[in-house]
């Protein structure tokens, strides 16, 4: 598999397709993301479920591809891409983050193993170029457990997990889908600045709602959190309500509408602000 | 178009995690999480997200300032240096001891072992120390008299797989929050918690017990835990028989400590700390966590013994999820003390005064050294004020904000004839400085650090250093030449530690090739050495191998309130922000969460004195005055009320009490006698100009347009 992915690589370097290749780097046996500009170098390429490509780089605030599209705009880059990372260029092609006609997908199916391992239930992309395509895990059993208890006892249970939170921001900040400039969960008016835990629920339901639709449900966010909050339980929950209430599954065509992108042709509602305040 | 990510060792806590600098054609454009990282395994806590921002800010310094006429002019390497080697070699043929050096937890081994190296060998005096006299001397003392080796026993993620955790004085989830993770593990996986403190931390919401003292009463509660389990006949007597010393002088003096008597001392419930000391003892492997909660007193070196009987009397020594251990508050703040920048010994721990071990760096150095034992951080502002210190060099410190009471810091440091800072940024301390250097963060550098768990790691550098600005052990070896020294010849970092490892028997064993696929810990005593885990295993690393009980009677705090000062003050840190705010009050998000400092104090103190939330308070003691706002809580009980200390315009440090503990000489930042009252605006106009409240972000000053 990794061979194949190597030898596309090359082709796709030497044959002048893509300027670079952004994928995994093996080195001293660490691995991180790399932009691969010379073939040579591609014997270092490696695949890994440990590292997603699409991810924010703070301070700027901005989608790494869309940071180097920025920088230099006329290089094109291949990306060797999971469903996931796919999925995630998808929605930040529909939200104006991502260039996809500069970009070049090297899509990549993940094994069963892999698909278990991360709880997927579609562990391939669209354009599948390398790997068997297997099916995705149905069913999961976090969220079975879940369901069966009582409501109070949900309640409880998210009480008890956010209340370990010590406000990394991880969750937001490895999320391929938080790229705002303005993230509503650093604002004073959604939840208490400065203070252990943050506001139950409102630090985090702010990120749920925000994240809802275009949650791509790669369990990054669950896989950052120094706490074991299961985050990737929740946001699955939440595809499954935003599936059945729009008929809508993030990451899947980038001409599709989110079913909660809308256009505001009319100034938004005025808030309310009494006077004296 | 170039991108990549260079591994690294976070520069906050000693916590060690590790993370990626991600590099985008040359310039720093964020962090990654390092997924196969034994302690940050992926993750990291807010600060750690955010340690690139500090690197590329627009107030870092970029060439020498040199002071004229009272304003700082730019200068060139050169003229800068000369300045400096000129001053020093004038003080040195004078008196070697009229110099002071500050060497610095947060730069890497290379450079703390070059800097006392130094101090040693080129100024020819042992006045060189660091901030870890702030913080743990009395770790290294404490835990040095009970085990032989004064540094953390076990390893963070052993804590994981421990039955019992007993927390004291240490606000783990905040001040470690990576190594939080693994007691929060260990919750869930069904330990027992018990924190031991006077304010109600973050942990305290997970505590099966959490017992309030009143502050300065830890040794107190250890005596009195170690007689019940006396009592109870819960004690480990094999191993107190065949593992260590001392235990009828222990015995002896823990008989008085009933858990009436300790309820009385320390205002801990007798049912309460039956429990708890029960449950402590009953377990099957129970760790001991501290931090400054217990070593930041005038009984520090006390306190920190106490806990070392305590692990020894149950047994819970020399195996996995067991131990005794310091959380250290710097990155490197154990490597700074293993690389001897300390008044007393060189690296290693080896004492200035063994004859022997002089002889071993006189040989190396190829130089006499001095004998006497140098001045520790508080000493040398003390000697600076009456003038018997008369220059200093200062790497990476703050001491006008971490020292207590800054008002005599500043004394001190204005009555210098000559002063010269190497440091990122123009601090507090670098304003005073007649030269000032321009250092490079940990980005543009390569080194290792030494985390908490004597794990030592790899820095590496990401981007090249900003400005003008040098790595500091390039810095040192300019310096060091200009003064005429032959033995700073390095081509790197990697040749320092080769020198580090020829002369420091724990650190025999450490090269960069190895370090490269991971960290090792220390002792490390061979280049095949897989690194030590925990310490103790068969043996203590004293001389005859046992450990040794002390019995200590409790002592009160050095200032205790009274009618005039009636509250106990006492002061730390928030996760938020990192010591004297250097690099996070530089980062954005930080500032947004907590902007400037405040003293918490409980609602029924508040009431009384009829102070409202968020009203500016004057907080006094005997030392000085500061400003600012007041935070009711019930985190604190009682007349107790907390300063965090890293905020320059209302600086707790200006209250502290410097009182020592008389053997680590380690100022008493947890206890003082205080008084807190309205504020009056005539005063303030007055004692802090340019105090400004913050503004707060309410929804009126929100624009509604914009929002996703």
């Amino acid at each position: 598999m990794i061979k194949k992915v190597q030898d596309l690589a090359r082709k796709w370097l030497e044959g002048k397709e893509v300027d670079a290749i952004f994928g995994l780097k093996e080195q001293d046996g660490y691995i991180a993301p790399y932009l691969f500009a010379d073939a040579s170098e591609l014997d270092n390429l490696t695949i890994s479920t440990e590292y997603r490509l699409c991810y924010t780089c703070r301070p700027p605030k901005e989608n790494i591809l869309a940071l180097m599209q920025r920088r230099e705009p006329n290089t094109k880059i291949g990306i060797v891409a999971r469903g996931c990372e796919e999925r995630a260029l998808v929605e930040l092609a529909k939200r104006g983050q991502v260039d996809l006609d500069k970009v070049k997908i090297m899509g990549i199916a993940c094994t069963p193993e892999e698909a278990k391992e991360c709880r997927c239930e579609r562990p391939y992309p669209n354009n599948l170029v390398i790997g068997e395509r297997v099916e995705g895990v149905s069913g999961d059993e976090n969220i079975n457990t879940l369901l069966n208890k009582s409501l109070p006892e949900r309640l409880e249970f998210w009480r008890h997990e956010l209340s370990k939170c010590i406000k990394c921001y991880g969750c937001r900040n490895v999320c391929p889908m938080c790229f705002c400039k303005d993230c509503k969960m650093e604002q004073e008016v959604f939840s208490k600045t400065g203070w252990l835990p943050p506001e139950i629920p409102m630090f985090h339901f702010i990120r749920f709602y925000h994240i809802s639709e275009r949650c791509i449900g790669c369990g990054q966010c669950e896989k950052a959190c120094p706490v074991d909050i299961p985050l990737l339980t929740i946001f699955k929950l939440l595809r499954k309500d935003v599936k059945d209430l729009f008929d809508y599954e993030a990451g899947m065509d980038v001409e599709q509408e989110a079913p909660l992108l809308t256009t505001l042709d009319e100034m938004p509602m005025k808030e309310e602000v009494p006077s004296g305040v | 178009m170039e991108y990549k990510n260079v591994l690294t060792t976070c520069p906050y806590c000693g916590a060690g995690c590790n993370f990626y600098l991600q590099v985008l054609n040359g310039e720093l454009v964020g962090v990654l999480p390092c997924k196969s990282h034994t302690v940050s395994q992926g993750k990291l806590c807010i600060k750690g997200w955010n340690a690139s921002e500090f690197v590329i800010s627009k107030e870092r310094l970029s060439k020498p300032l040199i002071k004229r006429n009272g304003s700082f002019i730019e200068a060139s390497w050169d003229e800068a240096l000369d300045t400096i080697a000129k001053k020093l070699k004038e003080y040195k043929e004078i008196d070697p001891d009229s110099i002071a050096v500050l060497s610095s937890a947060k730069c890497t081994n290379e450079e703390n072992y070059l800097m006392m190296k130094f101090a040693r060998a080129v100024l020819g005096t042992n006045n060189v120390d660091h901030c870890a006299r702030l913080c743990h001397a009395s770790t290294v003392v404490g835990l040095g008299q009970s085990f032989g080796s004064g540094a953390m026993t076990n390893s963070i993620r052993e804590l994981e797989d421990a039955d019992c955790i007993l927390i004291i004085g240490s606000n783990t989830a905040e001040q470690h929050p990576l190594i939080a993770r693994y007691i929060l593990r260990a919750k869930e996986k069904g330990a027992k918690l018990i924190v031991v403190d006077p304010r109600a931390i973050t942990l305290t919401q997970f505590a099966d017990y959490h017992l309030r003292q009143r502050p300065g009463t830890d040794v107190a509660v250890f005596n009195g835990f170690m007689n019940l389990i006396l009592a109870e006949g819960l004690e480990d007597k094999e191993f107190i028989k065949e593992r260590a010393e001392g235990f009828e002088e222990l015995r002896e003096t823990v008989k008085i400590y009933t858990p009436e008597h300790v309820e009385k001392i320390t205002g801990i419930p007798k049912d309460k700390l039956i429990a708890a000391a029960t449950t402590y003892a009953k377990a099957e492997h129970a760790s001991i966590v501290y931090s400054m909660g217990i070593t930041q007193h005038t009984t520090g070196v006390d306190n920190v013994s106490s806990s070392a009987n305590l692990a020894m009397l149950t047994g819970n020594v020399g195996k996995p999820s067991t131990g005794v251990n310091p959380l250290r508050g710097q990155n490197n703040v154990q490597g700074a003390c293993d690389m001897g920048a300390l008044p007393n010994v060189y690296s290693g721990y080896q004492s200035v005064t063994d004859e022997n071990m002089r002889a071993k760096f006189e040989d190396a150095w190829k130089t006499k050294l001095p004998e006497k034992p140098g001045l520790t951080v508080v000493e040398m502002m003390n000697e600076a004020a009456k003038s018997n210190i008369k220059a200093m060099y200062i790497m990476g410190e703050n001491p006008m904000i971490s020292d207590p009471d800054i008002s005599h810091v500043r004394e001190g440091l204005e009555n210098l004839e000559f002063l010269a800072v190497q440091d990122i940024f123009l601090t507090e301390t670098a304003q005073l400085a007649d030269v000032v250097l321009p250092a490079t963060s940990y980005a543009e550098k390569e080194g290792t650090f030494t985390s908490t768990e004597r794990l030592v790691q790899m820095v590496r550098k990401a981007i090249e250093p900003l400005g003008e600005s040098s790595a500091d052990w390039q810095i040192i070896c300019d310096l060091a030449k200009a003064m005429g020294s032959k033995e700073f010849e390095y081509g790197a970092p990697a040749d320092i530690m080769d020198e580090i490892a020829s002369l420091t028997p724990s650190y025999a064993g450490i090269v960069y090739e190895r370090l490269q696929r991971g960290g090792l810990q220390w002792p490390c005593p061979s280049k095949e050495h897989p690194g030590t885990p925990y310490l103790h295993k068969e043996k203590f690393s004293r001389a005859n191998g046992k450990g040794k009980f002390f019995g200590i009677e409790f002592k009160e705090p050095a200032e205790l309130p009274d009618e005039e000062y009636p509250f106990i003050l006492s002061t730390g840190r928030i996760i938020f922000h990192f010591h004297t705010g250097t690099m996070t009050r530089k980062t954005e998000l930080l500032n947004k969460e907590v902007p400037t400092g405040y003293v918490e104090i409980n609602p029924k103190d508040a009431e009384r004195l009829g102070i409202v939330a968020g009203e500016l308070v004057s907080v006094q003691t005997r030392r000085g005055q500061i400003e600012t706002k007041a935070l009711i809580t019930e985190r604190v009980p009682e007349g107790v009320i907390f300063i965090p200390f890293h905020f320059a315009e209302c600086a707790a440090n200006v209250l502290t009490n410097p009182a020592l503990d008389p053997v680590a000489k380690i100022p008493e930042y947890k206890v003082c006698a205080a008084k807190i009252e309205k504020y009056q605006v005539s005063s303030t106009l007055k004692a802090s100009p340019g105090f400004t409240i913050p503004p707060r972000i309410t929804r009126a000053n929100i624009p509604s347009k914009g929002r996703r």
